[in-house]
């Protein structure tokens, strides 16, 4: 647990180093257009249940995950939320401003305590203009991100829950660049829009298949093409296009303790 | 095949938001051609050589499923641009886009399409916007499709398809609708009975009309007025 205030650690933390930067994005920029942004990227803490944007609220800061995942959900007007997509070291999350967003649709949540970058949108604003490689980047990523958002669409309307269960699990840990995930059961039933009871049937069968373990609010995957056996094809046609569309695989990112060269 | 005369307002809304300086730089390589039912306008992770503008008619965006059953995951009709990899900068997709209603568009090839919008920062902010609007209504499926009826959903299916057709009939076979609802045939005639029973639509032989388009949105769910008050937010259509 963190005894300082987050605003006093950013302050101690040594200056941004591209050299070091796990988020895939400003790791791929050319040096004179990180050069550019530098001084707007803040280093931060993402905290367990921490809400970055408001569904309809204005979008004041972009992320940039290093350490941990986001989730961004759909929220309805009774306040029920899911799912849309997972965002981790590979992405940015508050992207949309770069379509001409102003407001956040989704609200985007961290499901994992760890670190990132952010820079405010007006920073982005007056930087985008002068790199467009940034730009490129952000909208192939925004393109990736959508084709994940619709492969869940299609999924909601055609599979199981043992099956959403076992893919998110994956896209989870892929992000999470840890072999146990810390998840409870009521923050995964949110995820998936089902209730707990449902989640905890599901979990069980697969812990009973021997592919997952479930104890005290820790998920292990003990297996893990079991675990995509039981997944629907959602999670790799997912990878798939990350792959084809970014060129990386978002658990190679995540899982990534060297220094990434940038381009 | 036609061209568009310069004399002439775009039909195709979107194109009608860029400026006469972006529509006279695309006029010249677009070509107006009918669009047949099912056509296929790009295919499924193959490169897509033409973007399309409709002008009449309504294009599915549609993910196969590995059992070979489609999903819709959304709706392009005269409002917008079909090409999304295109205007993010990629070539291809795991997302089809097929004709639903048989109409006609103007379309011309993606390369040039490219070509002209690395050239107009103006036209990549309208094209963008239309990015955004299409995203948000993708999103809104997500969460339509997993919390809401198969009558509700429907409702929103039919609405969506009628404001972009302008009109209260139009074809869509029950293949289609099936197709949108993620359902097998059966599933559609139940959903669909039910609305014709309450009057609110009469669908016989593939074609739809809608007798009460009041009671339709209040059978639906909310996710039509979402999607609805973001495009005309965002689009001004």
């Amino acid at each position: 647990m963190r005894e300082l205030p987050s605003r006093y650690e950013e302050h101690f933390l040594s200056p941004v180093n591209q050299k070091t930067i796990r988020n895939r994005i400003l790791a791929a920029l050319p040096a004179q257009e990180f050069a550019l942004i530098e001084g707007s990227l803040t280093r931060t803490d993402l905290h367990l249940g921490e809400t970055l944007h408001l569904a309809g609220a204005k979008i004041e800061q972009v992320y940039f995950p290093e350490i941990g995942f986001i989730s961004a959900m759909a929220v309805l007007s009774d306040g029920s939320p899911i799912e849309i997509g997972l965002i981790g070291a590979e992405g940015a999350a508050g992207v949309a401003v770069l379509l001409g967003a102003k407001t956040s649709y989704s609200e985007t949540m961290c499901q994992t305590a760890g670190a990132a970058h952010r820079m405010s949108v007006e920073a982005l604003n007056r930087a985008i203009g002068e790199a467009p490689h940034l730009r490129d980047l952000l909208l192939k990523y925004i393109h990736a991100f959508h084709v994940q958002v619709a492969q869940t669409a299609a999924c909601n309307a055609h599979h199981e829950v043992s099956q959403r269960l076992a893919r998110w699990l994956l896209a989870a840990h892929d992000r999470s660049g840890v072999p146990e995930l810390s998840l409870t059961q009521d923050l995964i039933a949110v995820m998936l829009g089902v209730r707990r009871a449902t989640v905890s049937i599901a979990a069980g069968m697969l812990q009973k298949a021997g592919v997952i373990r479930y104890q005290h609010g820790r998920i292990t995957i003990i297996d893990r093409i079991g675990l995509e056996n039981a997944a629907c094809e959602c999670y790799s046609v997912v990878v798939s296009e990350y792959r084809n569309l970014l060129g990386i695989d978002p658990a190679v990112v995540a899982a990534e303790h060297l220094p990434m060269s940038p381009a | 095949m036609t061209k568009p005369k310069a004399s002439e307002p775009p039909v195709n809304r979107l194109l009608a938001l860029l400026s006469s300086r972006d529509n006279a730089a695309l006029r010249p390589h677009l070509e107006r051609l009918p669009l047949d039912y099912k056509q296929s306008l790009y295919r499924a992770d193959k490169p897509v050589d033409f973007v399309y503008f409709i002008e009449a008619g309504v294009g599915s965006l549609v993910n196969t499923m590995a059992n070979g059953q489609a999903a819709e995951v959304g709706t392009i009709g005269n409002e917008g641009i079909v090409g999304l990899p295109i205007v993010l900068g990629d070539d291809q997709a795991p997302t089809a886009v097929y004709v639903q209603v048989p109409g006609s568009g103007l379309r011309m090839k993606a390369s040039l399409f490219k070509r002209e919008l690395a050239r107009s920062p103006t036209m990549q902010v309208v094209m963008l916007r239309y990015v955004h609007a299409l995203f948000n209504q993708v999103a809104q499926s997500a969460a339509c499709n997993h919390f809401h009826s198969l009558e509700q959903r429907c409702c929103r299916w039919l609405l969506m398809t009628r404001d972009r057709m302008d009109s209260d009939k139009f074809l869509l076979t029950q293949e289609f609708l099936a197709m949108m609802l993620g359902v097998q045939r059966p599933g559609v005639s139940i959903a669909a009975g039910g609305l014709q029973r309450a009057g609110l639509i009469n669908y016989s032989r593939g074609n739809v009309a809608i007798l009460d388009g009041v009671g339709l949105k209040k059978r639906s769910c909310e996710c039509y007025g979402v999607s609805k008050r973001e495009f005309d937010r965002l689009l001004g259509v």
